[in-house]
């Protein structure tokens, strides 16, 4: 998002009505919720706003409650158990965390970089443009193309039927969730022309538009590249966004320990506590710099043996695309 | 039948090899077979459609900063089958010259243009294989061990026409077991990509190495070790086009007949088969506690191959 942008039109508007505005920025240093109504004037302000509304969003999105189908993805959890793996070492449950998390971290985390890029671009730049149409339309195929591409990408690099599969339905899971559970219901409606509704509006259209190719199977619509343009359209800082998805990946393994009666639910927020939070922190410092190589122009030097995407547990591999071969299971993955 | 390339080219680019097949009359006939040190392509036979080459080096191993360079080109019909021998075994990286230098070695391995980029010192392997309608590769080779600290980087890129059929066994070892070495060596780099009428329809890239995150004080970091065990042999199979649906076909009713129980401990061996999501393809992966095991396994999962490669060179890839 443009935070200097956002802030000239604010202070444009604040001439107009000095006194309302400063208000509402002060409710809203305080309320997250005002804050996305009431833009700050000054940028120190801007700065505490945009780190409220930030950690506002991280709380909503991190409800284990959203309708994101994680609560059937175990991603390989039960079908370790179920080849013997339990009984190799005490702590299996966070010995799967720290595996799962890596190879998921190294495979996804490029993607929802390079998806959060694309959009965050298209997000900044759509509000230059208030009223030219097409030039905002040309961002939004291009932002579309690139998307489908990573999309693409993805699907020919998870070569297990079973971790397709559950990223396909949890993708497109939080598109549905952003244009049912984020969109700006008409009861709340602002004045329009405020900047904050048109990006936000224009960010819907663009998540409408990749929900519907989904739809018509034009695209396969997986988790990392939904989560990175989910969390870009929201206006979420790319490392919040990276640091959130890895912690949710770790948050829902040790759930799905809980319901597969390995570990306690006491003992999964003491995993949380102590052990998860060094590992997420650890792994999304080794990967947030990876890409996919997909948007890379001539004059970067990445080179995809040291900055791509890549499996770094060929074992978990084996056993997640093992999952429907189980006798009984009680998870999707 | 390695044909002679000049001196200068030598020096200049070590480890470029190429392979052209292409069919006359009733046979495969090599257009071009030429590789240079440390590199060395063999062609023991040739029958009927199907050529086999072996792909070897120099010393039986590559050392850190070897950079091998292959491009194959396989024509309309023909059937080309790679093999090597002996497992391709990657030395510890060091500084300087091979290890084992023959006199005739008009310069060391690592040479300046490689010597500045910042992993000068990992063995890498680039081959690249182009396959026209009707034609196959068979890509068969015995699996790579990395020893102690070695860092290998390897990357196979496949362009396949319509028709065309690919085998690609890609596979390693945790090391030389033998002097208590396993799972030791420093990164183990390997991507596989598969093009279809300039469609890319499968990547596959695994990345072993033993950098651990801090993970603070409660936990202990997982070593590549503590990851991979009990297994200490890993294999990828690619599968796609049309001489190999028999194959896919009986693999896939073996493996949807695995019915999973509970189990305390691991299985000796394990594999899984995914289907590709285009292209009618497949991607096979086995984990075995011993290399001889998951050979075994590959030779009797892969055994409809003979009808195409012949039993003679099927037994060469699997004995």
């Amino acid at each position: 998002m443009s935070k200097l942008n956002t802030a000239e039109k604010t202070t444009t508007a604040l001439r107009e009505c000095k006194g309302e505005a400063q208000r509402c920025a002060r409710i809203g240093a305080r309320d997250p919720v005002a804050g996305v109504v009431c833009l700050p004037a000054s940028p120190i302000e801007l700065t505490a706003m945009d780190d409220d509304h930030e950690t506002y969003i991280s709380l909503l999105l991190s409800d284990s409650n959203l309708p994101t189908g994680s609560f059937v993805a175990s991603s390989g959890l039960e079908s370790y158990f179920k080849h013997g793996f339990a009984s190799t070492s005490d702590s299996t449950t966070i010995s799967f965390v720290q595996d799962s998390l890596a190879t998921y971290a190294h495979t996804a985390l490029p993607f929802v970089s390079d998806a959060h890029r694309v959009v965050a671009k298209l997000n900044a730049t759509s509000g230059e443009h208030p009223e030219g149409v097409t030039e905002v339309d040309d961002g939004q195929d291009k932002t579309l193309i690139d998307l489908t591409a990573l999309d693409e990408l993805y699907e020919t690099m998870t070569l297990n039927h079973v971790a397709r599969r559950a990223s396909k339905s949890q993708g497109v899971a939080l598109l549905t969730l952003y244009s049912k559970g984020f969109s700006r219901p008409p009861s709340l409606s602002t004045e329009s022309g405020s900047n904050a509704c048109d990006q936000s509006a224009r960010m819907s259209i663009l998540l409408d538009k990749f929900k519907l190719m989904v739809r018509k199977e034009d695209t396969h619509g997986h988790l990392p590249i939904c989560w990175g343009a989910l969390t870009a359209a929201l206006g979420l800082s790319l490392e919040r966004s990276q640091y959130l998805h890895l912690f949710l990946h770790a948050r829902s393994l040790l759930s799905a320990s809980v319901r597969l009666n390995n570990i306690g639910p006491y003992g999964a927020q003491q995993c949380l506590m102590h052990a998860v939070r060094p590992l997420v922190a650890g792994e999304s410092a080794r990967c947030k710099n990876l890409r996919t190589g997909l948007l890379e122009d001539s004059e970067s030097n990445f080179d995809e043996t040291l900055h791509g995407p890549a499996n770094t547990w060929p074992l978990g591999e084996i056993l997640a695309a093992r999952h429907d071969l189980q006798h009984s299971r009680i998870f999707n993955s | 039948m390695q044909s002679p390339s000049s001196d200068v080219n030598q020096r200049t680019n070590p480890g470029l090899g190429r392979i052209s097949l292409t069919t006359y009359g009733s046979g495969a006939v090599f257009t071009e077979l030429s590789s240079t040190y440390p590199l060395k392509l063999l062609s023991p036979r040739i029958t009927g459609h199907v050529a086999t080459v072996y792909m070897l080096t120099y010393g039986g191993g590559l050392v850190g900063g070897d950079h091998i360079s292959l491009s194959v080109d396989v024509d309309a019909t023909a059937i080309l089958v790679l093999l090597s021998q002996g497992s391709t075994k990657v030395f510890k990286t060091r500084l300087g010259q091979r290890r084992a230098v023959p006199t005739t070695r008009p310069t060391p391995a690592v040479t300046d243009n490689i010597a500045s980029s910042n992993h000068a010192l990992t063995t890498m392997q680039n081959l690249t294989f182009s396959v026209a309608a009707e034609g196959a590769l068979f890509m068969l080779p015995q699996p790579v061990t990395c020893f102690r600290s070695a860092s290998y980087t390897q990357m196979q890129t496949f362009y396949l026409s319509r028709n065309a059929s690919l085998v690609l066994l890609d596979w390693l070892t945790s090391g030389r077991v033998s002097m208590g070495e396993e799972w030791a060596f420093s990164r183990y780099y390997s991507a596989n990509e598969v093009w279809v009428e300039g469609r890319r329809i499968a990547k596959d890239v695994m990345l072993l190495d033993d950098l651990q995150v801090d993970t603070g004080a409660q936990l202990a970091p997982r070593t590549l070790r503590d990851r991979l065990s009990p297994y200490s042999c890993y294999a990828m199979v690619i599968l796609c086009g049309p001489l190999v649906q028999g194959t896919i076909h009986h693999l896939g009713g073996q493996y949807d007949q695995i019915s999973v129980f509970k189990t305390r401990a691991p299985a000796g061996l394990i594999w899984s088969l995914s289907h590709m999501p285009s292209g009618g393809g497949a991607i096979v992966r086995v984990a075995g506690k011993e290399t001889e095991s998951v050979k075994k396994w590959l030779g009797q999962a892969l055994v409809g191959l003979q009808e195409t490669i012949g039993i003679d060179v099927y037994q060469q890839a699997f004995q």
